[in-house]
């Protein structure tokens, strides 16, 4: 009795808030346009019966479907926030792992305070610190100053409203969930097993690539799936950051929604941004269980 | 029969405080409890010995009240304690990871349970210094789990468990924790405390030398059956099965067939070699001493000598090939006619130079004829 | 330690540098004097002066704190429970659409997120506003704190609540007893990883809220949107201060107390 309350009161919860909610967005995705005006045709009459269920499939279509494809800014938006997830997500690496290997090798001491430092970002406003790279590179912003000033260049760099700003957006705030994962892999590591290899005459560089990378695999895999898939649906970045011409899909569907007030377009593009994400998400839950399985 | 022995076992008028009657548990498809049927008596220090994964756990774990039989009934008190949850069972469980509440210190970890059915301030407080001095904790009242050693740990848990006073403790590989020095003085502590609370105690162990040790009765278990229930001389000289003498202690195993003489039997184990004389359990056990049997017989009952003994039946001849000195005893590695491993323990009675059995060496090993026991093959 | 070579070294520094420069660059720039902010025309406090005033940034600070506070209490209850549910609950009907339901949330980009309860609350007829920012956010805030309690209650010895059901306690009082204060710091991290995560949710509260109700991220959204601005600066400085005051914080006591219980297991051992 007492297991049943605990079981159905959180379950409720995310039947109705959770659920529910995503099964309205299939519904409206498959309803006819009708601008902003509540209740989309069909709707669902239970009490007429089968008759009242048959009825309301019936009258469901893959109109708005059509219409995301006949429309090239929707494919173009969904490929290019995928381009811009994936090679933000390789920068990331590129970034992280140093930080994150050198992290692992530095004496047990300062490890929690580094560790630290790494977590205190994500601990602070997303929103700032987005922002914070507004002033950084703007045309007059501390970059294009401190290279005009150097005598680098003459005319300001425009970085601000493109999608290199995008990229660097993407790549600070997303760096800590790459260093994390690859940290915890390389820290579990035993030194010894370097020095083994180096035993066996491998060179410092050969031991790294023959023994630290494949133990680390788990913590990278982890780790670009942590950045690819947020990053895939991003909205603050791409509208703070980027310019007129970046195309990435989460501000397609806010502007959808909030400007052309099409509900049942923006329902279709979050579905099909979900039907993208699943890929990833089972490919990224595979690979933890892969790492629960080998540790456990 | 004169009541100077504890032996309630033994005495039909005695009612048995548990009782196991057809009891089987399964997990799915496994069967953890195979129709088990046992009597415990009130004031006993029961042991359940058996190597991981034989049950003994899940038999303990159905009397403190985490696990409920699938089939059959256990009795506490002659009552079917099936429906009674475990907080309102007479019954306390020492744990095997100790399971000491980390937040509380060693003084409300003890006064837990007493807290649950009392708001006697003073009755709980005195109850917990009567644990406290028991367990000779006094001083560490304050003290939080982390802060105190194993062993000190090991007596928190034993006086959590004891301070509501159950009819009966349970203790799960209550020394496993222990490093070996430490369990020896516990386990005389533990009986100890046993006979001053006059509780019934039943053991969970895999430790043999423990459950022998503390024991009144042991029961071996495998595979979710009871394999033997007697006292631990008992077990240890006439056990009933290949098994139980193979799990206690040292063994020396000969298959053979018998052939009943008289009060004796013979056993003819290899061509062309002496057969071995032993005594059918008859009286004590079930063997009948015919038809295909194994002969035990410990090592420390075998005899090595240089010399061939006289007016001994039992002779065996072969070389010294391995010797295991243990300071106290050494174990001979004898390798007998059809190049079987026969071991000879003896007392080192004399220092190490003067001993005068070596490698190589050509010797007899002897013993009587109810040195060893016929065991159903 | 040998292998802590200067390779090492310069990615920390070069990380760390690009971690925290922007963060610092803000923090010094909003003491800026000058209101074209890319311009330093001497230190000044004028901006804070001018954050204060404005009526509307310490109402949408009051909103977001109140959403805040209360979603973060509620998806802590419910994040709790449903980690019990996850850890200990066993076989149940429906059990593998539970665990779904709460590990979803948690890649669900937020635009989704919002949209789908947005049309759940037009759909019901309900008033946009606080109430169903604070419904939005605990739901996915739940999610998170299971997660953090539910990796505490795997590695909680089971033994301490079967102790605590041997020696007495109902099943409700063994878990408010014994294991609610063991895994109080984690319960304690998932409230504040709930109140961090709504403190700063920009998209699902543009989604679920109305007129009525604007939280700070909207507000300092749509003034951020123009451009940079030397009050959203002062605001920033203030909010990366109390996060670095208080994380600092947090980890010096948890630091402290990881000695304290190191020296005591020492000093039990020479006692042993």
């Amino acid at each position: 009795m007492r297991k049943a309350f605990l079981i159905a009161v959180p379950y409720l919860w995310l039947l109705l808030l959770f659920l529910v909610p995503f099964l309205i967005v299939l519904k409206i995705s498959l309803s006819d346009i009708a601008l902003a005006i509540p209740p989309y045709t069909p709707t669902l009459d239970v009490s007429a019966g089968w008759q009242g269920i048959r009825e309301f499939f019936a009258a469901l279509d893959f109109e708005n479907y059509v219409f995301l494809t006949t429309d090239d800014l929707y494919w173009k938006a969904y490929l290019s926030s995928l381009q811009i997830a994936g090679v933000s997500t390789l920068i990331t690496l590129a970034v992280g792992y140093p930080i994150a290997y050198a992290m692992a090798r530095a004496a047990p001491e300062w490890r929690p305070t580094l560790l630290m430092l790494v977590i205190l970002p994500f601990w602070t406003s997303f929103l700032i610190r987005v922002y914070s790279w507004m002033g950084i590179l703007s045309s007059e912003g501390v970059l294009n100053q401190l290279l005009m000033g150097l005598g680098l260049i003459s005319e300001p760099l425009q970085i601000l409203s493109t999608n290199i700003a995008v990229y660097i957006g993407i790549v600070y705030t997303y760096l800590p969930f790459m260093i994390l994962p690859i940290y915890a892999a390389l820290e579990k590591m035993d030194e010894s097993l370097l020095e083994a290899a180096e035993d066996l005459g491998c060179s410092r560089l050969s031991a790294f690539w023959l023994v630290t990378v494949p133990l680390s695999k788990s913590g990278i895999i982890a780790g670009c799936f942590l950045v690819f898939i947020p990053a895939i649906g991003e909205f603050v970045i791409p509208s703070l950051l980027g310019g007129s011409n970046t195309l990435m899909i989460g501000k397609v569907l806010w502007e959808e929604f909030f400007s052309n007030r099409d509900w049942p377009v923006a329902s279709a593009v979050a579905i099909i941004l979900l039907l993208i994400l699943i890929v990833p998400i089972v490919l990224f839950q595979r690979n933890e269980q892969k790492a629960r399985e080998a540790e456990g | 029969m004169s009541q100077t022995v504890f032996a309630p076992w033994n005495d039909p008028d005695e009612t048995p405080l548990i009782r196991f009657k057809g009891v089987t548990k399964r997990f799915g498809g496994f069967t953890a409890i195979d129709d088990l049927t046992l009597d415990i008596y009130a004031r006993e220090f029961f042991a359940l010995l058996g190597p991981s994964g034989c049950g003994k756990t899940t038999l303990m774990r159905m009397l403190a009240g985490f696990e409920n039989a699938t089939e059959g009934t256990i009795e506490l008190s002659g009552q079917n304690i099936a429906p009674i949850p475990p907080n309102k069972r007479a019954v306390n469980m020492m744990f095997q990871s100790y399971a000491l509440f980390p937040h509380l210190s060693v003084w409300e970890n003890i006064a837990f349970g007493l807290k649950r059915e009392s708001t006697d301030k003073e009755a709980i407080s005195a109850r917990v210094e009567e644990m406290l001095r028991l367990t000779r904790l006094t001083k560490f009242a304050k003290r939080k789990p982390h802060q105190i050693s194993g062993g000190q740990r090991q007596r928190v848990a034993l006086a959590r468990s004891l301070a509501k006073a159950p009819k009966l403790l349970l203790l799960d590989e209550p020394l496993g924790a222990l490093d070996k020095k430490l369990r020896e003085e516990t386990q005389f502590e533990l009986m100890d405390i046993q006979e001053k609370t006059g509780t019934t105690f039943v053991i969970v162990t895999h430790d043999q030398e423990e459950a022998m040790t503390v024991a009144s009765r042991v029961a071996v278990m495998d595979e979710g059956r009871l394999v033997q229930v007697d006292t631990p001389d008992v077990i240890y000289e006439a056990p009933n099965s290949v098994y139980v003498a193979d799990f206690i202690g040292d063994v020396n195993i000969i298959e053979g067939h018998a052939t009943p003489e008289g009060e004796r039997a013979r056993i003819d184990w290899a061509e062309g070699q002496p057969p071995i004389w032993g005594t059918p359990r008859g009286a004590a056990g079930t063997g009948s001493g015919a038809g295909k049997v194994a002969f035990a017989i410990r090592p420390e009952k075998v005899a090595i000598a240089k010399e061939k003994p006289e007016g001994r039946r039992n002779l065996l001849e072969g070389q010294v090939i391995d010797i295991a000195y243990l300071g106290n005893s050494s174990t001979y590695h004898v390798k007998i006619a059809d190049g079987r491993i026969f071991k000879a323990q003896t007392a080192n009675t004399r220092r190490l130079v003067n001993r005068d059995i070596t490698w190589e060496d050509r010797v007899w090993l002897s013993f009587t004829e109810t040195a060893g026991v016929i065991l159903e093959g | 330690m040998k292998r802590f070579s200067w390779f090492n070294a310069t990615s920390l520094t070069l990380g760390f540098a690009f971690l925290y420069l922007p963060m610092i660059i803000l923090v010094i720039y909003s003491f800026n004097e000058s209101k074209l902010v890319t311009v330093w025309a001497g230190f000044s406090t004028k901006w804070y002066g001018e954050l204060f005033r404005d009526q509307e940034f310490l109402d949408a600070a009051w909103v977001t704190l109140q959403v805040a506070v209360f979603s973060s209490t509620i998806a802590t209850v419910l994040g709790t429970m449903a980690a019990t549910v996850l850890v200990r609950a066993g076989r149940f009907a429906g059990r593998t659409l539970f665990s779904g339901m709460i590990y979803a949330p948690l890649v669900m980009p937020e635009v989704i997120t919002g949209l789908s309860l947005l049309l759940l609350f037009i759909g019901i007829g309900l008033d946009r506003g606080i109430f169903t920012i604070v419904l939005a956010h605990t739901t996915f805030a739940m999610c998170y704190v299971s997660v953090v309690v539910s990796s505490r209650l795997t590695s909680f010895d089971q033994a301490l609540e079967e102790a605590a059901l041997d020696l007495g306690c109902t099943p409700f009082q063994a878990f408010r007893l014994v294991t609610l204060p063991i895994i109080a710091p984690a319960v304690i991290s998932g409230w504040l990883l709930a109140f961090t995560l709504s403190l700063d949710d920009l998209v699902i509260a543009s989604f679920t809220t109305g007129p009525s109700a604007t939280t700070l991220p909207i507000k300092i959204f749509s003034a951020v949107r123009l451009g940079v601005s030397p009050e959203i600066n002062a605001l920033s400085t203030l909010m990366i201060g109390i996060v670095t005051i208080g994380v600092i914080t947090a980890s010096l006591i948890s630091k402290r107390a990881a000695v304290a219980q190191a020296r005591d297991e020492r000093a039990a051992a020479r006692t042993a």
